[in-house]
Order: structure tokens, then sequence, then C-alpha cells
């Protein structure tokens, strides 16, 4: 060892000991009892259904895009609900422990949650909620709608695309595991340096944290990788780069900042392990260590990465409005030049995330105008998509009610940003929950977008909408919840309350405490709602059946496909004659024609090699976390082993028959683009619904 | 898929991979380099002689580089490579320009740096208070 470890190390089991495993706290016990008794009923229920081929083979070893891109939302989805409780969890300690008679319970002094437990949970609330749901849910989203809008049949390399799946549901997988064993990081979820180092967090939860961004930070960029690479060299013929849609240039925008800033969040961390496990000094305090080196580094890849999920939520909304607004989208070329803009500039504004460290008045100075350059493109944005209502034929379904919520919050949080760039006012409001309840709204703002993409895109994928009335609900609930909890934050942070409280000392503060605790109910109520709403758009699937332009009045190409999109996506690869090729097929009455014949279609093979090489990355991280130095080797051995043998496989690929693709195409016409005509009679108003064949299931084309 | 890809070795990226140049080019670079190391530790030259020369020996790797090993071409399919090496300049510049930028403004705050020549005399120490030794760099 090149590092004084606390506790005991053994070479065969490192520094795990039955003593990591927290039997004695009672929550902790009871989370491990519910997890375990739901992954025993899932995976029951997956034995008694007599599904573990269909899993393996049309799931777990897929390379298609679209299953990819869901399981990728399946993950973000879990880990959500995982971010949410551990939102729940802060929010009812900071109601409970207010003054110096607050009682206490579980040992805490006062509240349930000792300070250390709770430090976990902020931290683990930050990064699962930022990288393991909030980025997750982008990138799903990301990976089926892009090759669809290019007119592409899967992503240029879709094997690379379920590497990265499952690296990323392997870092998700290390979170969780950190729940059970040991315990997680309690610096924050940024990491505070030198709290991060070995001296001050002798436990593992600080590498429990190093890792799980790692295999992250790898599946994104193997992902930023992929969709760039489909976005340049995989568009249809026709499908110039002024006729790309809106989300497709977002996408590009966003996965550009993520190529080139998640290796300087790799190359960071990597100092930090270097620092824990060899004992090297870049972020020590003393030594010719730099401390502030750290946040340098850190905020150089975190700045981007909030453009990185903030641009694909920006793309979303471009797709949403014009559709429900029945109008082409304004200023499309303003709006691809701010894309860029907001890329462009979100690289030279990571200072204003430490402000106060102690920088010269000229260097805040810079990052100051800088960070309020962002407002221009941003407002280029907002006004095109106002401009795109303006005198529109306005129709407030699921997605564009979502859509329109968006902007209020981008307003809100966009101009309490504004407040925050001025390094005066950051002086006053630094570390304050002011700063937490402006980051939060900018995320909402994601979050809404993403509700509306997945109700807006739903019945592409699936073939049905989500049910609208319990959708309604749910997000009047969500709404509800947001301002009752973030206006009293607001309030709080100018009224001087730090973030990260664990106790909370001023009892005057109380009932705005209560008040964020009501909204954490209104949320928690919400979320039954969402569920409610899945499970009643399953239920009545038949009923809402869709045809390929599920909303009458769509415009872009992936709405050429049927719905559900064949796992071939384009029987043809389209020839693109326009900006929105979907709504000129329609003009120049050619949506309805079909090919008469078929050709052979290249795809790729299902390969299990991607998830036995996330299976191999958990287990190597896991390893690296507990120093279990023998294991670590043996998987990275795997790992090199695996991709070596990959490579040389020549078995990849295969043709579909021309027979298949006219059965499968038969069966799509027959039903969806039936339906489809009648919903451009309708102009969507759910005027698709129709009978349909029960065989006609999401998995039926394959 | 690609459209009728289906050989990955017929790519034209993967076709510029070529073993022989790489190895050449590593070669020349390792010579180039020893070539400057041995000048520099036998100190042939002036100091401004050798770091002109050394400077221009790594202008040369760094060419040969480029070239060999990341096929930077103007060629009409293979430019890309050249773009995005130049694209990258930029960001490269942005980075660590602007960070070296901070820290020169931060280390005259904030660290306290042996190197930097003592004030010339300590400010005195206010009214009441135990007066501080002038540490080095220290900002009164």
């Amino acid at each position: 060892m090149l590092v004084n470890l606390q506790g005991p190390w053994s070479p065969l089991l490192g520094r795990l000991a039955v003593s990591q495993i927290p039997y004695e706290n009672p929550i902790l016990v009871g989370t491990f009892v519910l997890v375990v008794a739901l992954g025993m009923a899932i995976l029951g229920a997956v034995t008694y259904y007599g599904k573990w081929g269909y899993l393996w083979r049309e799931w777990l070893t897929t390379v298609d895009h679209k299953k990819i891109g869901i399981m990728y939302i399946l993950v973000g989805l879990v880990m959500l609900l995982r971010g949410f409780v551990d939102a729940a969890m802060i929010r009812s300690q900071q109601a409970m422990a207010v003054g110096p008679d607050s009682a206490g319970y579980l040992g805490a002094l006062h509240g349930y949650l000792t300070p250390f437990h709770f430090g976990q949970i902020y931290t683990a609330h930050g990064v699962i909620m930022i990288l393991f749901a909030a980025t997750p849910i982008l990138v799903g989203i990301m990976n089926i709608i892009v090759p669809l809008q290019v007119g592409a049949r899967d992503m240029a390399y879709p094997y690379l695309n379920a590497v990265g799946l499952w690296l990323t549901t392997a870092g998700a997988a290390l979170v969780m595991t950190a729940l059970f064993i040991g315990d997680f990081a309690h610096a924050g979820w940024f990491g505070n340096l030198p709290l991060n180092e070995l001296p001050y967090s002798p436990g593992v939860g600080v590498d429990y944290w190093i890792w799980a961004f790692q295999l992250s930070s790898v599946g994104t960029t193997l992902g930023g990788i992929n969709l760039i690479a489909t976005i340049v060299k995989m568009r249809a013929p026709g499908m110039t780069w002024m006729r790309l849609p809106m989300f497709t240039w977002a996408s590009l925008s966003a996965n550009i900042i993520s190529l080139t800033s998640f290796p300087v969040l790799t190359v960071s961390l990597a100092l930090l392990s270097l620092d824990r496990y060899l004992g090297t000094h870049f972020y020590t305090a003393g030594m010719g260590g730099n401390l502030m080196l750290y946040n340098d580094l850190f905020w150089i890849w975190g700045h981007p990465e909030v453009y990185f999920v903030i641009l694909p939520a920006f793309g979303m909304l471009s797709e949403i409005i014009p559709v429900f607004s029945e109008k082409t989208l304004f200023g499309y070329t303003g709006m691809v030049l701010a894309s860029f803009g907001i890329a462009g500039v979100s690289w030279g504004v990571w200072l204003h995330h430490f402000f106060t460290m102690g920088s010269a008045p000229d260097v805040n100075a810079f990052y100051s105008v800088s960070t309020m350059l962002v407002g221009i493109p941003t407002g280029v944005k907002v006004f095109n998509w106002l401009f795109t209502m303006y005198r529109g034929r306005l129709r407030f379904e699921l997605p564009m009610i979502w859509a329109c919520a968006a902007l209020f919050f981008l307003l809100v949080g966009g101009m309490t940003g504004m407040m925050n760039a001025f390094t005066t006012n950051d002086y006053m409001v630094h570390n304050s929950v002011f700063v937490v309840a402006h980051f939060h709204l900018m995320l909402l703002l994601i979050v809404y977008a993403i509700f509306g993409a997945v109700n807006f895109w739903f019945p592409k994928v699936f073939g049905f909408k989500l049910n609208e009335r319990w959708g309604k609900w749910f997000f009047w609930l969500f709404t509800a919840g947001t301002a009752t909890v973030f206006i009293p934050m607001f309030t709080l942070g100018f009224m001087g309350m730090t973030r990260r409280l664990d106790y909370i000392p001023y009892a005057q503060w109380q009932p705005l405490l209560d008040a964020e605790m009501a909204g954490i109910v209104l949320y928690s109520l919400s979320a039954v709602y969402l569920v409610a709403q899945l499970y009643v758009s399953l239920r009545d699937r038949a009923l809402n059946r869709v045809g390929a332009d599920a909303w009458g009045t769509s415009r872009s190409l992936e709405w050429a496909t049927p719905s559900p999109v064949p796992f071939y996506n384009f029987a043809y690869i389209p020839h693109v004659n326009a900006r929105d090729e979907w709504a000129w097929r329609k003009e120049n009455g050619i949506a309805q024609l079909r090919h008469d014949r078929y050709e052979g279609i290249h795809m790729p093979k299902n390969t299990g090699v991607p998830l036995v090489l996330g299976a191999l990355s958990l287990v190597l991280a896991f390893a690296l976390v507990w120093r279990m130095w023998w294991l670590a080797a043996l998987c990275l051995a795997g790992i090199v082993i695996l991709v070596i043998m990959r490579s040389f496989a020549k078995d990849t690929d295969y043709i579909v028959s021309p027979e298949e693709v006219k059965r499968v195409e038969d069966a799509l016409w027959a039903g969806t683009h039936a339906r489809g005509t009648e919903a451009e009679g309708g102009r969507g108003r759910g005027a698709v619904g129709g009978g349909l064949s029960p065989a006609h299931s999401p998995s039926a084309p394959k | 898929m690609t459209h009728g890809a289906d050989n990955p070795l017929e790519h034209p990226e993967v076709q510029l991979a070529n073993g022989r140049s790489y190895l050449l080019v590593y070669l020349f670079s390792c010579a180039l380099l020893g070539a400057a190391t041995w000048l520099v530790t036998r100190q042939a030259m002036t100091p401004i002689g050798l770091f002109l020369l050394t400077t221009a020996l790594a202008g040369v790797v760094v060419v040969a580089q480029g070239v060999f090993l990341l096929h930077m071409e103007f060629s009409e399919t293979q430019r890309w490579h050249t773009v995005s090496l130049v694209l990258f300049i930029p960001l490269f510049i942005l980075t660590i320009g602007l960070s070296a930028w901070m820290f020169h403004g931060l280390y005259r705050r904030t660290m306290l740096m042996p190197e930097m020549p003592a004030p010339a005399a300590a400010a005195p120490a206010a009214a009441g208070m135990p007066s501080m030794p002038a540490m080095p760099g220290m900002q009164r």
C-alpha cells in the first residue's frame, strides 16, 4: 500500500468486511428488504411467464437503437425514483430538525438522520439526478429519435451503443450497491476538496463516487461519439444540413459538448484517484498540491455538462411547439445558430461556479460577462418559440402543456441565473439555497421538456398514446409541488439559509420549511398519478392506437415511419425533399405512397458482449472501491481479452430478406397506416383511435 | 448500419492505417526527441540556441505525427481529420489560457508564494493586535 488506510485490509477481500454492511441502520435494512422483495417479484414473474429467452434475445443482447434508448430511459426512471426518495429524506430532515428543541430519532440529535448519513443522501441525490437520471433519459431519447430523424436504420456504431448503455447501467448499479455495502460519498455531488482526500474521507464512499462517475462518463462519451457520427455520416439522401430537424441539431451541439468536456472530468477524477490510491498530491492542501485545481478542472467539465443536458431539452421544445401550433418553426437558422452559440459560450463560463474562491476582479468580471452572454442565444430561442406560437392554431395536449410550463421555468430559472451571474450578487447568495432553487428550476425545465417529449414520442415508439386525463392530473400536481417546494426555497435563500444543513438553528424558518415539505407531499402524490397514467395507458392501449402521424400535424421525418417503428426503421432509405419532410409529403399528397417491392436490408446482429463488458466493469469498479487488487486485475484482463476477441468477430451482421420486410410492412400498412390516414383527415385531436389487430404489439414486427 | 459498407477493412479510414508508417514515424520521433535530449544534457549550445533548436525539433515531430499518425491531410474525404484538430485548438486555448489567467490572479491573493520577493517593509500591525511576521508574498 502506498497510502495509509484506516482499518483492516486483507489480500483476498481488500477492505471489505461484515462490519461494512449497515445492518444496524433500520432505514437501510428496510430499503434492502424492499429491494430484495421487488427484485424477487420481478425475477419470479420473468421465470413464471417463461420470458428469460425473450428478455435475453430481444433486450439484453439487442443493438437496436430504439430498444437501447428505451432501456436507457428505464434506468433513468429507476434512478429518478431513487433520487426522489433522497430528496424527500432531505426535505423531511430539514422540516424536523429545526431549533434546539426539535426531537431526535434513530441516533440523530435532531431529526432522524445523522450528519454523516445526511451528507451521503444529498451527495447521492445530486449525482443520481444529474448523471443517472437526467443524462440517461436524455441520451435514451436522443438514441431513439435521432436515427429516425436523419433517416438511418440504426446508429453509426450499434455495438458501441450497447456498450455505452451497459457502462452507464454499471455506474448506476454501483451507486445502488453503495446503499447496502459500505457507504457513499458525503462531500457533495461535485466533491469538496480536500474533504474528498483520503485523510478526511477515509471510508470507501468517495471511491464509490469516483468509479460511478467514471463509468457513466465513459458511457456518455461513447454515446456522444456515436450520435455525432450518426448525424454527420448517416443522413439520408437529401437530408442536407439545413433540412436537419431541430432536435437533431440540438443533439449534435450537445454531443459535441459532451465529447469535448467529459475527458476533462475523467482526468480530474483520475488525478483524485491517484491521490487516494497512490498517495500523490495533486489536490492536497500541502506538499505542492493545489485543491483549487480540482474546482477548476471539475467545472471545466461541469458547466458544459449543464448545457449538455439543457440543449436536448431545448430541441424537444423545438419539436413539440410547432406540431401543436400547427405551424413551421419560426427562425430555423437562428435556432441552429443559437444552439451552437450556447454550446460555444458554455466553454467560457465555468468559473462562475466559484466566484468566491478569490480570483482577481478582472477574471471574475470576464466570467460574469461571458455568463450573461448565454442569455442572448437563449433569448433568441425563447422568442422563436413564442413567434412559432403567435397566431398559431394552438392545441394544449399533454406534450404542449409540459412544453409551455418548461418555457415558464426557463424564464424563472434563467432570470435568477442572471442574478447569480453578477459577482456582487453571487457573493451574497453563494452556497445558499437560493442557488439551489435556481439550478433546480433549470433542471426542472429539462424534466418538463422530458415529460413533454415522452408524451410526444411515446406513440411513435409503442404505437399508442398515453392517457390524457391522468397525465393532466400528474402535470398539475407536479407543477403544484414544484411551486410549493421552490418558492419558499428562494425565500429562505434570501433569508440566509445555506445549503446542505442537517440541522436548522432558526425556529422562525419552520413555516417555510414546512411549506417545502408540503411540496414534497404533492410531488409524491403526482408520482402516483404518473404510475396510474402508465397503467391506464397500457391497459387501454387498444383504444389509443395511432397511425404513423400520431398527432395529425406532425412535421419531421420520424413521423413517416409506422407506429410502432419496425426494427429496420425504413423499408427504403427515404429521399428527403424538404426541411419538414413529413409535412411536405402530406402537402404534396405522397404521404401514403408505398413501395410495390422490397429489397434485403443489412442489419447488425445482436450480441451479448456489451452486457458482459458492463458486468465486468461493474465488478472492476467494485474491486477498485474495496481495493481487491486480484479481482480488479482479473476483470481488467477479462475486459481487454473480450474487446480483442470481439474485434476479430466476423459474424456481426445479416440481411433481412425482402419477403420478411414485405411481411412486416404489410402487417403495418394493414394496421397503422390506415389509421394514419384517418388522423390526417381529423387533424389529430384523438381522431386516431380505431380497431387494430391485437397481434400488433411493439415487438410484433420482429 | 451504414449503407453498403459490409467489410470494415474497406473503409477509407481503416485503409489509411499502415503499420510500417506508424513504426517509422515512431522511430523518427524517438530519434529527434533523443537528439534534443542529448543536446540539452550536453549543453551543446547557448541557452537561446538550445531553446530555438529544441522548439524546431519538437515542431518537426508534431508535424510528422500529425501527418502520419493522425492523418492530417486536405483531400476531400479525409480533411475532416484536419478540421477536427483545428476546431480543437480554440477549446484548448480557452481552457488552458483562462485557467492560467485565473490562477495567476488567484495565487497572488490566496497562496503564499516562497519564490516571490518579500515586501520591503511589513505594514505596521493594527493597534491591539499581536504583530504578525511578514511572510514571503504576503499581501498587506
